[in-house]
């Protein structure tokens, strides 16, 4: 009976999508997330990170994951195991695109596809599919 | 409350919901629990720990600070068995030990005298704790929950350890979800919003309550879903006698009062505390009772507080 972990709808929290700058170049944007769920977790346990923009898919290769001070690749989340996400603390998606994203309303949905650690013991773990669709703002 | 022996603490998960909503801060979550009659509580590292799994001496002193304001004390330290934290294998053995050794040495450094584990720990491992936990004067327990009881051979090794040579080290925290009748009215919604049809639902309830047998209720005019949540329920709550807690006491430090939703401070319709309590204290338990609010699994929405304050009402009629 999997009805528990309600938490799909804090992974985008009510917050403005802002544009990367490099000197004045806008490179891209950043979309902020928190982790769905009543605790943190391992960036390690993250085995999937979608990003539809405007109903557009992101390539993996587009996007960045920063956190605690630092920044990822997609390809390299299932090795941060040292990485604690602290259930309160917003990472960002970056997202590469020239010229960042236009002012105004965006529909974003990003799908996280995450191990829960302590479940499912000896190999056969819960694996949470969490997805939040929400229409944020891009100031400019 | 008559016994006074008996102590009420909360754990700060109760507040999950608030917590996570930014509702509340770990300050708040603190004076709230004061201010409803609770004089201990228990965290979840994992959840309320910015630095976890290794808080800075500066948090740590800032965490004791709110301890002397909100004169509450640092009951349980609540730790994971986090097998699955690599992508490439699970954590091993001697990984499962250092970690849980780090979360005893910071639990001491916030100033608890317990941490609370999980029954994933294995026999083995826990064993080998001892000698770290007399090292530290720290009390290592596994959590006892649903659908465990003592008769499970992984429990009989655990018990045996706590009986003999962990004895005043190791224990156990009985959660009281070990003994509940039926689904909560919480866990009902959710599954009437799941697609359960209400007049099927009502039924296989009904057939639940009065301890008709699966098949019963299985040649109800169900469908799949139905008849797979029916399957759980059956499954799920399938309470033990609390006659068992006599085994567990003398080595109980510390206990886990689960609660999903309660209409008001009198009666939990699906854990027993009326039979509970008086048990304990027929028993001699002294130690804390930590309410263990788990609404929020279910239903965000849900005033904690309210329940919080409830739950007091309730254990001080029946201890």
């Amino acid at each position: 009976m999997v009805l528990d972990f309600q938490y799909d709808e804090l992974l985008l929290p009510d917050k403005s999508i802002v544009n990367m700058k490099a000197g004045d170049v806008l490179y891209g944007y950043a979309v902020s997330v928190r982790y769905p769920s009543y605790r943190g977790t391992f960036v390690s346990c993250i085995e999937r990170l979608e990003v539809q923009v405007d109903g557009k898919e992101i390539a993996q290769n587009d996007m960045r994951f920063a956190l605690n001070g630092k920044e990822f690749l997609v390809s390299q989340l299932g090795e941060l195991s040292k990485e604690h996400w602290f259930v309160l603390d917003t990472a960002s998606i970056i997202i590469m695109q020239d010229n960042g994203l236009s002012e105004g309303m965006h529909e974003v949905s990003v799908r996280l596809v995450h191990r829960i650690p302590y479940t499912g013991y000896f190999g056969q773990y819960l694996v949470l599919d969490s997805v939040c669709k929400k229409t944020l703002e891009c100031k400019k | 409350m008559a016994n006074n022996k008996i102590q009420l603490s909360a754990s700060l998960y109760s507040l999950s919901s608030y917590y996570i909503k930014e509702i509340f801060s770990l300050e708040e979550c603190l004076k709230a629990i004061r201010d409803y009659g609770f004089h201990g509580i228990e965290i979840v590292a994992a959840q309320m720990v910015p630095e976890y799994p290794s808080p800075s001496d500066k948090w740590l002193g800032e965490f004791k600070e709110l301890m002397v304001k909100y004169d509450l004390k640092p009951v349980c330290y609540s730790a994971y068995i986090d097998y699955g934290i690599r992508s490439d294998r699970d954590l091993n053995t001697e990984e499962i030990i250092q970690f849980t050794v780090n979360d005893m040495i910071y639990a001491k450094k916030a100033g608890f005298g317990l941490v609370r584990t999980q029954h994933s720990i294995t026999p083995e491992i826990y064993e080998r704790m001892i000698p770290y936990c007399e090292k530290l004067d720290m009390k290592l327990a596994i959590e006892m929950h649903h659908p465990h009881h003592p008769h499970v051979p992984v429990w009989e090794k655990y018990l045996e350890f706590m009986n003999t040579k962990g004895k005043g080290y190791l224990g156990v925290v009985p959660d009281f979800g070990i003994f509940q009748l039926r689904p909560h009215k919480l866990l009902v919604e959710r599954l009437k919003k799941a697609g359960f049809r209400e007049d099927r639902l009502e039924k296989v309830l009904e057939l639940h309550s009065s301890r008709a047998p699966l098949g019963e209720a299985m040649k109800l005019d169900l469908n799949h879903l139905e008849a797979e949540f029916t399957g759980s329920i059956y499954e799920k709550f399938n309470p033990i006698n609390i006659d068992e807690l006599a085994a567990l006491i003398p080595v109980t430090p510390y206990i886990h009062g689960k609660f999903y939703y309660l209409e008001n401070g009198d009666m939990d319709e699906c854990i027993p505390y009326d039979r509970i309590l008086p048990k304990l204290a027929e028993l001699g338990y002294e130690g804390y009772i930590a309410a263990e609010y788990e609404g929020h699994h279910f239903n965000m929405e849900i005033d904690v507080p309210e329940q919080l304050k409830r739950y007091v009402a309730l254990c001080n009629k029946y201890l």
